[in-house]
């Protein structure tokens, strides 16, 4: 039994990692779309998006079976709780990078001002929603919540550069009047990608929250003590 | 993996070593069943010729050349009941002792030692045991009360054993239930043990009942008569026993050829009453089985 | 004041230790379930609470086990008395060879209570917390032996209730039943503990998991950890429990 449950949960955590990578590549060629408005790219990030939502349907029936077979408890039941909220997670995740795919897709613009995209800091969004993206991917598959935790601050400069991005579309919007359907467009990618943001604070919190009794128990005789006060409470 | 190569034609083998066996088995049994009614058959064809009313209910007659065995019949079944009445009481208590109150420790380790020992013990010593203390140093002289005295320390190992084994048998939930319950040891003992024990103690009592009817040696020296032909008035007196009519008639007759016809119906009425006593006893189990189940 | 207080409790087969220095407390009415695996003491500690480890020769408690705040190891406890306020439940259902209505009353009648009408009252209520009494109420005469599995054994808490114990202890006892049986006794339990403590020894974690409002996990004759079982369900504070309950033993 005990191996069984092991191998079942070494391959719901397979499951996940490729899930993880798959909406990473899904993100990263997003952001290569945007950048260089490569509209067959971003039709080929549309076609994918099905294979993420068919992959968040198998973890979904895997962690249900999962479930239902073997009772988890404790760490495990963490686990897997996790796994389902992180899932939904990435699956939205994944969403958004198709959004912002259908965007360059069906913009009706030629070219991208690059004084636009560098004030507009679409680059450093970009790449701070990937790094927080594979910061988390290894602290899961390393089971390390310090790392996990350490990405809950980096969603603040998502939301500040998106709270900025508004305004200056407004401007530039004012002076290209004929940009005025991609700003309002445009307007679309930095919400998605501060959403993204949010659900990747989720996933930071998942991560931490399914850890956390592990970690806290490897330390034996601080937290006798520890624990103790909430029995004798009652 | 790689799958071991079996040897060829091992199956066949297999199964045919199991058939001998079997077959075996099955001669081996069947053989005990032979043998047993080859005797059981050769009393009745010898015996049953000289069954009649009379038989049963006349004392012999003619210096023993005629007539009937009743006084036999008669002592051996008060031997039965002399001998239950000293050994039930003492062994069932003992028993209950052994297996209730001091299963463990080396008191009843040495008990059991003991009682098998006695167990062991050739019936003709219990006979001159029982000839010295009851007859010579009590003072009871061949009576059937020293017989009956005799019998009983005879039968007492196995009365003492069945109980053991009966009660050993019924599990501990049920003595811890009881007890559980606020419930003392003799209470347990009284209400839960012992009529769960109950179906298997009769069960060895009777069997051992069957055992002394059939005892020669232990009342050759303490009770048996030669020849008494009336019926004994008092525990006091003698008796005569079927086991020893047969022993004495076969052996030391006046006419052994006229009696060997009484021989052989007397060895059938002694049968016959032990094959009784045995129905009796799985009778009485599965009557008390019932009991437990359905009451 | 505590229902229960165990104090710093050793106990000793012989020469083996089999309990190290337990101490813990239970509330009146509460449900709290021993875990551990077999040979862990768990057992053995639920009988030092009607003091049936007395019945093992060469046993020894050093210690304190308070019931109601009355040591119940102190010199002079009548343990009749004791047993009547704490009943048992077994592993196996262990009716005895009476007819159901017998076996209920026996707790009663073993105490010295003869008032007919009493008996019939109390056996009546008592086959009625047991939830039982629907389906054996035509046939109270019938051996119990006639019931089934489950039957039996609600009929032996059936006759545990009928003496009004306080404190109900359970080992094991759905161990030997089938799903549903399992079921009803459980039920049973939420449902007794209106009335009575109850501590219960269970092998199956989702039963512990289940009825129980506290959780104490034993290993290897310690105490390893007692808490509120969602607590020890989802974050047992212990490594030891957690393998344990994950089934990642040893």
């Amino acid at each position: 039994m005990v191996k069984f449950i092991e191998s079942e949960l070494v391959q719901l955590r397979r499951e996940v990692d490729q899930m993880w990578t798959l909406v990473y590549n899904q993100m990263d060629q997003a952001r290569q779309a945007v950048m260089t408005l490569d509209r067959q790219l971003a039709q080929q990030i549309v076609v994918r998006e099905r294979r993420v939502d068919a992959f968040e349907l198998k973890i979904d029936s895997d962690v249900e079976d999962f479930i239902a077979l073997y009772n988890p408890v404790a760490v495990d039941l963490r686990f897997v709780l996790a796994i389902l909220k992180i899932n939904s997670d990435l699956e939205r995740i994944g969403d958004y990078a198709d959004g912002i795919a259908r965007f360059v897709r069906d913009i009706d613009v030629q070219e991208i001002d690059d004084r636009l995209l560098q004030d507009l800091q679409v680059d450093t969004m970009f790449t701070l929603v990937l790094n927080m993206l594979e910061e988390l991917q290894e602290a899961f598959n390393e089971e390390d919540a310090e790392k996990a935790a350490a990405v809950l601050g980096m969603d603040d400069q998502l939301d500040r550069i998106k709270r900025a991005s508004g305004g200056i579309l407004i401007d530039y919007a004012k002076h290209n009047t004929d940009a005025i359907p991609l700003c309002f467009e445009f307007g679309g990618v930095f919400r998605k990608l501060e959403r993204t943001g949010d659900h990747l604070t989720n996933i930071a919190e998942e991560i931490v929250f399914y850890i956390d009794a592990k970690v806290l128990k490897h330390n034996d005789s601080q937290e006798k003590s520890d624990k103790k006060s909430p029995e004798g409470k009652k | 993996m790689e799958s071991p190569r079996y040897p060829d034609r091992y199956d066949l083998r297999k199964r045919r070593s199991q058939w001998v066996a079997f077959a075996l088995f099955r001669v081996f049994s069947l053989f005990i069943a032979f043998v047993l009614f080859a005797i059981l058959g050769f009393i009745i064809y010898k015996g049953v010729g000289v069954i009649s009313w009379d038989f049963l209910t006349e004392p012999p007659t003619d210096g023993m050349t005629s007539g009937g065995i009743f006084p036999a019949i008669v002592g051996t079944l008060l031997l039965m009941l002399g001998s239950a009445i000293v050994a039930f009481p003492v062994g069932i208590m003992s028993g209950i002792y052994m297996n209730e109150y001091a299963s463990r420790g080396w008191l009843v380790r040495f008990i059991r030692l003991m009682t098998n020992n006695l167990s062991g013990v050739p019936s003709i010593v219990f006979g001159l045991f029982g000839m010295a203390l009851f007859v010579k140093y009590l003072g009871f002289g061949d009576s059937i009360l020293a017989g009956s005295l005799t019998l009983g320390l005879l039968s007492l190992p196995l009365v003492i054993r069945t109980t053991e084994e009966a009660l050993k048998d019924i599990p501990s939930s049920y003595r811890e239930g009881s007890l559980a319950l606020g419930a003392t040891k003799l209470q347990t003992i009284w209400k839960v043990i012992l009529p769960m024990g109950m179906p298997r103690i009769i069960t060895g009592l009777i069997l051992s009942l069957g055992r002394v009817s059939g005892e020669t040696a232990p009342i050759l020296f303490t009770c048996a008569a030669y020849f008494f032909p009336q019926l004994p008035s008092s525990i006091f007196d003698q008796c005569m026993a079927l086991p020893y009519h047969l022993y004495v008639i076969s052996t030391s007759g006046t006419d052994i050829e006229a009696q060997q016809p009484i021989a052989y119906g007397t060895a059938l009425v002694l049968i016959a009453i032990i094959l009784v006593v045995n129905l009796l006893a799985g009778g009485m189990r599965r009557y008390f089985e019932n009991r437990l189940k359905t009451k | 004041m505590k229902k229960i207080e165990v104090k710093e409790v050793d106990f000793y087969y012989g020469k083996f230790h089999a309990l190290k220095h337990i101490s813990m407390e239970v509330e009146q009415n509460d449900v709290v379930a021993f875990i551990g695996p077999s040979g862990c003491g768990k057992s053995t500690f639920l009988r030092l609470f009607n003091r049936m480890n007395d019945l093992i020769p060469g046993s020894r408690l050093t210690g304190q086990v308070l019931i109601d705040g009355r040591d119940i190891y102190a010199p002079g406890v009548e343990i009749d008395r004791l047993r009547k306020e704490v009943g048992m439940v077994f592993q196996r259902p262990n009716p005895f060879p009476k007819s159901i209505f017998d076996n209920v009353a026996y707790g009663l009648r073993v105490n010295g209570i003869r008032d007919k009408s009493f008996i019939a009252h109390r056996v009546e209520e008592a086959l009625k917390g047991a939830a039982l009494w629907n389906e054996v109420k035509d046939k109270l005469k019938a051996s119990a032996f006639a019931l089934s599995g489950g039957q039996q054994q609600r009929l032996c808490i059936a006759r545990a209730m009928a003496v009004s114990p306080s404190v109900l202890l359970m080992d094991e006892p759905a161990s030997a039943l089938d799903p549903i049986s399992t079921a009803k006794i459980e039920e049973l339990i939420r449902e007794l503990k209106k009335e009575v403590t109850i501590i219960i020894v269970t092998h199956n974690m989702q039963q512990a998991a289940r009825v129980s409002d506290r959780t104490a996990f034993f290993y290897m004759g310690e105490m390893v950890e007692c808490g509120e079982t969602k607590m020890i369900f989802t974050n047992p504070s212990k490594e030891a429990t957690q393998n344990y309950i994950t089934g990642r033993f040893g």
